[in-house]
């Protein structure tokens, strides 16, 4: 009896979260406060084990730098390895000030229409792209931000919490960004893949297009401002049956690579 | 007691996935560590345990991706839905047939979300990607079981013994 009642209600809440899936607004809503409850607890965990975190990368750089030490010289190893250890420290730190440098000089440029944030986390599941970084609500960071690093676009904000917001990326498969062929009167629509490379789509066959060509927003999409520069075209091919023609993107960014991110506060 | 033991060691360990994943470049292989607490708490402590676990695991699963909102509470609900029926039909006697379903499962929540994406809201841009993972995440995802089960078996002894 009592195991009829937790499947009656385990169907229930199936049904349930079927509507939330097809987005009916009573049941979205409803979620929607559950989901906000639950995530203002997310942020802080996440902050918290990204320390500890910090360390198990620094340590796993530092083992595979260890691994090429030792080929180098067996008989100075120890000597090797405290040196090893003092000199990767330096170019780390070098890197990440160069990185803190372009943002902060990026950030001061345009103070009142930029916020620095640092990734904290990564989607858990592989069939999406999306980021978590450090700062939300409170920061004032709302839904549909533009997120930049100097070398291009990043993606869009889509849920704030109080501390914490999750961005889709560029490469996520529902994304797509309205852009130009820089230097050239082509336009189209910049979708993801789910991988490394991005589709420009709706580029027709006799449009200028070419291997190497820069690809910027063209802002018409009212999300993306005008001139971020997001990617380089890396194939065209004009064979395929249509009137498109096929092109690969990659994109500026190395989205595995992220650590700090300006979020373009909307005008 | 036991129940928000599991609860929050999934949690903490679906946390921690998601802070190191932003550090390591792991792309091909994301293990569903929610999947082990499922099947652990559906097999072993019955059937509202393994609600309330599949419930509470899913919503966090959603707040740490990009899944459209309802989807992985939908999947995960459903693997708990088998796994009550398979019960008397599914012996786990250790950690390897534990680890077994586990991947089972995860190739099941694959293709739950795929019909659930195509017949509800015809998405069809996914399809590739989600197929492309399914077999590496259901191969890591059982061999991550493995640990976990080990895991749960130490709390149950340690902390656990008592109840």
């Amino acid at each position: 009896m009592k195991t009829s009642i937790i499947i009656i209600t385990a169907v229930l809440v199936l049904a349930f979260s079927f509507f939330i899936f097809t987005n009916t607004s009573l049941f979205v809503n409803a979620y929607a406060k559950v989901r906000c409850n639950i995530g203002e607890v997310a942020g802080p965990a996440l902050k918290l084990i990204g320390k500890p975190a910090n360390l198990v990368k620094y340590l796993f750089e530092t083992y595979v730098n260890l691994l090429d030490a030792k080929k180098e010289n067996v008989e100075l190893k120890k000597k090797l390895d405290v040196l090893q250890l003092e000199n990767q420290k330096i170019p780390e730190l070098d890197n990440e000030n160069k990185r803190l440098k372009s943002i902060l000089h990026i950030a001061e440029q345009n103070p009142n229409k930029m916020i620095a944030a640092r990734v904290i986390g990564e989607d858990i599941k592989n069939w999406f792209r999306c980021i978590i970084i450090d700062k939300g609500r409170d920061a004032g960071v709302t839904e549909k931000m533009p997120i930049i690093t100097p070398k291009g676009l990043v993606g869009q904000a889509v849920e704030i919490n109080k501390w914490h917001s999750k961005v889709m990326i560029v490469n996520d498969t529902n994304s797509s960004v309205d852009v130009y062929i820089e230097g050239k009167n082509s336009r189209g629509v910049l979708e993801g893949t789910g991988k490394t490379t991005l589709k420009l789509k709706y580029v027709l066959k006799n449009d200028e297009a070419a291997i190497g060509d820069k690809l910027i927003t063209s802002g018409k999409d009212s999300i993306y401002p005008k001139g971020l520069p997001t990617g380089i075209i890396i194939t065209v091919n004009r064979n395929n049956p249509g009137i498109f023609a096929d092109i690969d993107v990659m994109p500026f960014n190395n989205f595995k690579r992220l650590d700090e991110v300006l979020i373009i506060k909307k005008r | 007691m036991k129940i928000s033991l599991y609860i929050l060691t999934g949690i903490i360990l679906l946390t921690i996935e998601s802070s190191l994943l932003s550090f390591f470049p792991v792309e091909f292989f994301k293990p569903d560590l929610g999947m082990p607490f499922v099947i652990y708490t559906t097999f072993f402590l019955g059937p509202l345990p393994g609600f309330i676990t599949s419930l509470l695991i899913s919503i966090f699963q959603e707040i740490l991706s990009n899944a459209p909102h309802g989807s992985i509470i939908f999947t995960k609900l459903s693997i708990f839905l088998l796994a009550t029926f398979m019960k008397s039909k599914l012996y786990i006697d250790s950690k390897y047939s534990f680890s077994y379903i586990c991947g089972g499962s995860a190739v099941v929540e694959s293709f739950l979300f795929l019909a659930l994406s195509v017949l509800s809201k015809g998405e069809t841009s996914n399809i590739i990607n989600v197929i492309f993972y399914t077999i590496p995440n259901a191969i890591f995802t059982g061999f991550v079981s493995i640990f976990i089960f080990s895991l749960i078996e130490s709390l149950n002894t340690k902390l656990l013994s008592k109840e």
